[in-house]
């Protein structure tokens, strides 16, 4: 499968970079200590660590959406516009067409799996590259959401629908806990069980797991659904969580969840994308962005902390990967004065 | 006037402490067609290399061309020398047309108004010059096989070649099928006549006597012999590529006692056509052929990696469907490639990974998977075959190619399969692993299995083959029954298309 090319010697790259297993939690640590020491008053407070919490919950649901695709070695660019739609679809159902708040989750999850599906049937049975190809339905999902809402804010929903993105047990956002609880699914699923080896399988190298008797087709689609559906409950509870959006919406759930999901595959479990690195690196990306916010108040901090810290990554396994090519061009010239066959 | 065309004396050859080629001679005189014979390793690449430009030889080489000497190291000086080299990729442009590639090699210098239809005037005298009717306005991508390699070597010659350089053909009949390999022959002959000096490697004996004048054989980086080819026959030259005498050996008779494990009927696909065979219990049975044969594309096409047009496959009298390794491997099928390191083994992942992936242990699907007793299988199987290091952990990548190769052997055995398939199993593998590997197939066969072996190396065939079938065009032409030595199964492989040259 050509679509699995990219991803997986990117991944095995950012595996080699060997920044060190923990050397994320190291960061953490490090940024936890600096703004506490710059600004002790605001950013060490029950206030901070409950925004970051409630700020990554969205985040870390579009990521985790965003690995089953990664892990099966194919892009999925279209999981922000996705969000996007399907959080208009969501408030207006709710709002515009009073539907019953349930039925209405239910239609948007549904709804956002289908053009998982959608993206499956493109890259699969059309055979078209999973970059091309999602990046088109992603900016078709934009039109429609912008077609949906005119160009004008849907919402506000009802505070009955709010209630259950806002519930704070314990102080704790309850947001983060769905979030916490859908990694820890993603967790026993990728790296317990038989599907999460054969999803990595067909990740790592298409044509390999095929010969290893895989139903490698079959896993990608499965893991393009399970990114829409993914996306479909993100959607689902950032409607809940900011009651009235715009069609733009979708526009700041693409870049970070890429980013975390490349950093993740150099944490915990180099070289695979893997759960644990996902929270290592979103956990990072969200406290280095709130401390600079709030260091420095301006809006731009988000998006310029994701750019660079996606380019540092992804920019030294290209540098590595050069490197290896390299070495591994010197050895097939030694190799070819070995072996001994008379009629090759 | 200088008779000696291409004189190179002394040349040596070094990677990375081993030695490639040890002060080879080569003279190629005016007007000859020279051919270079050599088993792979031999250093017959490494030659051509060197006077290619890619290589630099060691201090002390000299090579002239028409008396003129050659500056190594450098491409462009050996294109300005004279010399014009055809490689297995051609170089063509698919997309453009016959005339467009044919300019390419020239200079669009004299005009900056480049006239399409007068291009296409002299391509057309062009061609005829050299007896070929190809239309000069046809997408190369549309030629046969036989067509692209002849507009190449023309487009060599055109290209300042003249009767002043040398035209190197590196195995240009490697890649072509049978039935056109005639039409590249009678190119070259008319090259021939018109005083082309021309070296030519390749693997097929057949060709040689058809074409050169004189041969030089290369073994293990040293020069063996030079000779005119009225000078030697088939079995002289194959006891100088493989440095061994042929002995005569009686063939036993073929056991009919064997239970039938594997049938494949009439299976074409990949360079295979009605190709049949039968894979008994308790048998290793040996496939080979030249490249293009068809032997490297049967097992594939058996077990499901690639694509069958047509045929049956049968393993215990039960049917396998075409294309699906997956159902393979649950009718008891296991097959290695060729290309470990791209499609036999996932070269970032642990041994214990790699060697249960194919057969998970699991009742449910979505059930915990017990990594201490995969680790504790995985230890078993490393401590079996001797793997190194001997870490279930430890990543493919870091192994050697022996142990990697050993890892994919015990995938396939812990399957516990009816029929090992095996593309190639030693490629890149030390005697060490060798001999481990060879002494699990033939205990997997002893237990009942069917081993099939396709493979190019005839001593492997020959140390682990009770049966060997012979390939060309696609089926087998010869079934050599009972052990064989590998002078008498490389005799056979190589001369097979004495009707084709």
């Amino acid at each position: 499968m050509r679509s699995g090319a990219k991803p997986t010697s990117l991944t095995a790259n950012l595996g080699r970079l060997r920044l060190g297993r923990y050397s994320g939690i190291f960061l953490i640590v490090a940024l936890v200590v600096i703004f506490g020491s710059w600004i002790p008053q605001t950013f060490l407070t029950a206030t901070t660590v409950q925004a970051i919490a409630q700020n990554e919950a969205i985040t870390i649901i579009v990521s985790l959406s965003l690995m089953a695709a990664l892990a099966a070695g194919v892009f999925d660019l279209s999981i922000g516009q996705n969000v996007g739609l399907g959080a208009v679809v969501c408030i207006s159902l709710v709002s515009t067409y009073h539907w019953n708040p349930v039925a209405a989750c239910v239609a948007t999850i549904l709804m956002c799996g289908a053009i998982g599906g959608l993206n499956a049937l493109l890259i699969v049975v059309v055979g078209i590259d999973s970059f091309i190809a999602t990046l088109g339905v992603g900016s078709a999902l934009l039109a429609a959401a912008e077609f949906l809402t005119n160009d004008q804010f849907v919402g506000p929903t009802p505070a009955s629908f709010q209630i259950f993105a806002e519930w704070q047990p314990l102080g704790i956002p309850v947001l983060i806990i769905y979030a916490l609880v859908l990694a820890l699914a993603a967790w026993y699923v990728l790296e317990h069980t038989p599907v999460g080896r054969r999803l990595y399988a067909t990740g790592a190298n298409a044509d390999a797991a095929r010969l290893a008797g895989i139903a490698t087709k079959r896993y990608v689609v499965g893991a393009l659904i399970l990114t829409g559906l993914g996306v479909g409950v993100a959607a689902v509870l950032l409607s809940a969580e900011i009651g009235s959006v715009s069609a733009q919406v979708g526009n700041s759930y693409l870049l970070a969840p890429f980013a975390a999901c490349f950093l993740a595959a150099t944490q915990i479990k180099p070289g695979r994308y893997n759960v644990g690195g996902l929270l290592v690196a979103l956990f990072l990306l969200g406290i280095g962005v709130k401390g600079l916010s709030l260091v420095t108040g301006a809006v731009w901090i988000p998006d310029l902390f994701n750019g660079v810290a996606l380019i540092l990554a992804v920019g030294l396994a290209v540098i590595l990967q050069r490197r290896t090519q390299r070495r591994s061009k010197r050895q097939a010239i030694s190799a070819e004065i070995g072996g001994s066959n008379p009629m090759e | 006037m200088v008779i000696e065309q291409l004189l190179a004396r002394d040349v040596s050859m070094y990677f990375a402490g081993q030695r490639a080629l040890d002060q080879v001679d080569l003279t190629l005189r005016r007007g000859e067609v020279h051919a270079l014979l050599g088993a792979n390793g031999s250093g017959k690449s490494t030659l051509i290399k060197v006077l290619a430009g890619y290589h630099n030889p060691e201090p002390g080489a000299e090579v002239t061309i028409a008396g003129e000497p050659l500056a190594f190291g450098s491409a462009r000086s050996s294109h300005l020398a004279g010399l014009r080299f055809i490689h297995q990729d051609l170089g063509l442009i698919d997309t453009l047309d016959v005339t467009e590639n044919l300019k390419l090699g020239g200079s669009y210098g004299q005009t900056w108004w480049l006239s399409h239809r007068k291009e296409r005037t002299e391509a057309r005298a062009m061609l005829r010059k050299y007896g070929l009717e190809i239309d000069p306005g046809m997408p190369v991508a549309a030629l046969s096989a036989a067509q692209k390699s002849m507009i190449a070597i023309i487009r060599a010659v055109e290209d300042g070649l003249a009767n002043e350089g040398v035209l190197v053909l590196d195995e240009p009949t490697a890649s072509l099928p049978p039935e056109e390999v005639h039409q590249l022959m009678d190119l070259l002959k008319a090259l021939k006549a018109q005083g082309v000096t021309i070296l030519y490697v390749t693997h097929r004996l057949a060709e040689v006597f058809t074409i050169a004048d004189r041969v030089t054989v290369l073994r293990d980086g040293q020069r063996v012999a030079t000779e005119a080819i009225g000078a030697v026959d088939a079995d002289g030259l194959v006891e100088l590529i493989l440095g061994k005498k042929l002995e005569k050996r009686e063939e036993s008779s073929r056991s009919d006692t064997w239970n039938p494990v594997l049938v494949a009927d009439r299976v074409s696909g990949e360079n295979v056509v009605d190709f049949s065979f039968t894979g008994h219990s308790g048998e290793i049975l040996g496939i080979t052929g030249l490249v293009g044969s068809g032997y490297e594309s049967i097992l594939g096409l058996v077990y499901g990696s690639l694509m069958r047009d047509s045929g049956n496959v049968t393993i215990l009298g039960k049917q396998i469907a075409a294309g699906s390794p997956r159902l393979a491997i649950r009718s008891g099928i296991s097959y290695s490639p060729a290309d470990r390191r791209r499609l036999g083994a996932f070269l970032g992942w642990s041994v214990r990974e790699n060697l249960t992936i194919p057969k998970l242990n699991y009742a449910r699907i979505t059930q915990r998977l017990s990594q201490r007793a995969e680790s504790a299988e995985a230890r078993d199987w490393i401590a079996r075959l001797d793997i190194r290091p001997n870490r279930a952990e430890a990543v493919l990548s870091d192994l050697s190619g022996g142990n990697q190769q050993k890892v994919v052997i015990a995938r396939m055995l812990r399957c516990q399969p009816a029929a090992l398939l095996l593309d190639e199993p030693t490629v890149g593998v030390d005697a060490g692993a060798k001999s481990a590997i060879y002494s699990e197939l033939r205990d997997a066969a002893s237990d009942g299995a069917t081993v099939i072996v396709s493979s190019s190396d005839v001593e492997e065939l020959a140390e682990l083959c009770d049966r060997v079938l012979v390939v060309a065009e696609g089926s087998p032409i010869r079934e050599l029954v009972g052990r064989q030595s590998p002078v008498d199964i490389a005799r056979i492989s190589l001369n097979y298309n004495e009707r084709a040259g």
